[in-house]
């Protein structure tokens, strides 16, 4: 059979098999036994455990329970709500200071977590109910932090960017570098946006803020300055060459675990054993997929599936941009029903070529990629953040959620577009600290 | 029945321990590791290899927990759109195809457990780790989480669980 008819089947049954509700992992292993039994024969099941096993054996993978770890320890504390209250006592002056503490917490949140939905509910649950007691629009105030929440897998340390760069087999020093500008970016569009927003509705006065003495705002800062000295430390230890990704987040989770413990009092045993659960729980369903995404890329690659739709982007006589056009509006499908992982470790082997051959620079295309992720977050039909906040905020309903959250899907298409005019903005920061990509 | 889905549940729990505390032994050797290598200055031989090893034992053997926690990842926007009794089956189906091939996971697991094992296999490395007991976690951690899966499928079938609950959404 023609390889590229088969990739068409392949695809259909993929998106089929994974929609029966089936989990991810699982799913990918039914679509490449089956397509390994009737393409190679029963015999060539056996290599499924192999490869399944080498695929989990890379030291670069260990980063990744690591770091999850590292955002349990935070998530599971108050550290969320004083960072928040740091934030809007210290931003007490500045016009708008609320909405722009919220997201300013929500992306320092979401550098010390790396999750998103961890630091929708963390930031959330202190700042929705704060925004609209003082007046925001419900819109404004679910929308910003869903929004907010997002940038947990763009800005360093991000598990999304690890785990492309152990798809695409990229420096994942590089790619956490690489999101950095990009996420500032997007906090200046989302803080603009809410900003127009308040006062387009003629809510000025909720712009200006309350003030707090210098006192009040000194006592915050010793709960949440440890943490923020174990990112800096992490992030100075991985670009000092001091330590791989690996270690540094390993050191980090310690680090964290023994900040949350002492600062938060977390030596109850069933606290404990709470961020435990909760990053083994996550962890072991991220490196279950990434083995199982790899035993579906080997079905890809046995069959020439791989290599022929390359091929065959290839012969196509299309404008590169073009080219990026269709595959973002791909990645933006996929993003509205996959987690990122997922579609990240199916899609990104397949495209990296295709992308590095039309001059594409892979660590943009990563942040371009993330960015899409990190709308199908807010999008319906599976917009975890919308549900997230939802779950928070209750009595928000979800329309006003959506069409609150839907200015900042614009904000992140801006984003996209502003990147591809100026793709320095993502290579810039990572050149000038790495130097030149090889 | 309840019994056998008790005992499944606690065999499942008990692994979702082992796997977490391998998790923090990893956590603990890394940074021995550093230790040993920025601070003594001595070369480190085994703790990049044991790290690797705990965290694939940990992913294999957290399966049956993540199932029992309903972790795993899923998009159930169909099955939540169907009416209950088309959703019922439309899950014991799935769940039966994912019975399958994590049956063939645990075959094909054991297969490659035993060959390490009869031949003596070591890994590539001055540490020279015989492979067999890595490997041991494919058709244990595999099997345990076939075991969790059987109990999910007579659940459901016996109406004992709903079929909305299973599956973490998107």
């Amino acid at each position: 059979m023609d390889p590229l008819l088969l990739g068409a089947i392949v695809a259909i049954l993929t998106i089929l098999v994974l929609f029966s509700g089936v989990s991810v992992a699982t799913g990918l292993l039914i679509i490449a036994a089956g397509f390994l039994v009737v393409f190679d024969g029963l015999r060539s099941l056996e290599l499924m455990p192999e490869i399944l096993f080498g695929k989990l054996d890379n030291f670069a993978l260990l980063s990744i329970p690591m770091f999850i770890i590292m955002g349990a320890s935070i998530a599971s504390t108050r550290a969320g709500a004083d960072l928040y209250e740091a934030l809007d006592r210290w931003l007490t002056r500045v016009p708008g200071g609320l909405v722009i503490s919220n997201l300013g917490a929500c992306a320092l949140f979401a550098a010390m977590s790396g999750s998103s939905p961890a630091t929708c509910a963390a930031i959330g649950k202190m700042g929705i109910p704060e925004m609209r007691k003082r007046g925001y629009p419900d819109g404004v105030a679910a929308g910003s932090i869903a929004a907010g929440g997002t940038l947990g897998i763009l800005i360093p340390p991000s598990v999304t960017m690890i785990v492309y760069g152990i798809a695409t087999e990229t420096s994942i020093g590089r790619l956490f570098l690489a999101g950095v500008v990009p996420g500032f970016l997007l906090v200046a569009l989302f803080m603009a946006w809410s900003l127009y927003d308040t006062w387009r509705n003629g809510s000025e006065m909720t712009l200006r803020s309350r003030s707090f003495s210098l006192r009040e705002r000194l006592e915050v800062l010793p709960r949440v300055v440890p943490f923020l000295l174990i990112i800096l430390g992490v992030l100075v230890a991985m670009y000092g060459g001091y330590a791989t990704p690996s270690e540094t987040a390993a050191v980090g989770a310690l680090l964290c675990l023994g900040v949350a413990i002492i600062t938060y009092k977390l030596w109850n045993p069933q606290l404990l054993w709470v961020v435990l659960r909760d990053s083994t729980r996550e962890s072991v369903m991220i490196l279950f997929i990434i083995a199982a995404a790899g035993v579906f890329s080997y079905m890809l690659s046995s069959l020439f599936i791989t290599q022929s739709i390359a091929e065959w982007i290839g012969t196509l006589d299309v404008n590169r941009w073009v080219l990026m056009g269709f595959i973002n509006l791909f990645l933006l499908i996929a993003g509205f029903f996959l987690p990122p992982v997922a579609v990240i470790l199916m899609a990104a082997p397949i495209l990296l070529p295709i992308v590095v051959s039309a001059g594409f620079d892979p660590y943009w295309f990563a942040v371009i990629l993330t960015i899409n992720m990190e709308i199908g977050l807010i999008s319906p039909p599976v917009g975890l953040n919308l549900y997230v906040i939802n779950g928070i905020a209750p009595d928000i309903p979800l329309k006003t959620i959506l069409k609150g959250s839907l200015p900042f899907v614009a904000c992140m298409v801006i984003a996209i577009v502003i990147l591809c005019i100026f793709p320095g903005l993502v290579t810039g920061l990572p050149n000038l600290l790495m130097g030149p990509a090889v | 029945m309840n019994i056998y889905r008790q005992i499944v549940g606690m065999i499942s729990t008990l692994c979702g321990w082992v796997a977490a505390g391998m998790i923090v032994v990893s956590v603990a050797i890394t940074c021995q590791m550093i230790f040993v290598r920025a601070i003594l200055n001595e070369s480190t031989i085994w703790q990049t290899e044991a790290v690797v090893y705990l965290m694939i034992s940990a992913t294999l053997l957290g399966l049956p927990y993540v199932q029992k926690l309903r972790g795993h990842v899923n998009v159930d926007l169909l099955p939540m759109i169907l009416p209950p009794s088309a959703r019922k089956s439309l899950v014991l189906f799935t769940l039966f195809a994912s019975i399958v091939v994590i049956g063939v996971m645990v075959f094909y697991g054991y297969e490659q457990w035993y060959e390490a094992f009869r031949r003596n296999w070591k890994s590539d490395t001055v540490w020279g780790v015989r492979l067999w007991i890595p490997y041991a976690a494919l058709p244990i951690g595999f099997g345990l989480f076939l075991l969790q899966l059987s109990a999910d499928f007579l659940a459901v079938a016996t109406d004992h669980e709903d079929a909305a609950s299973l599956g973490a959404s998107e």
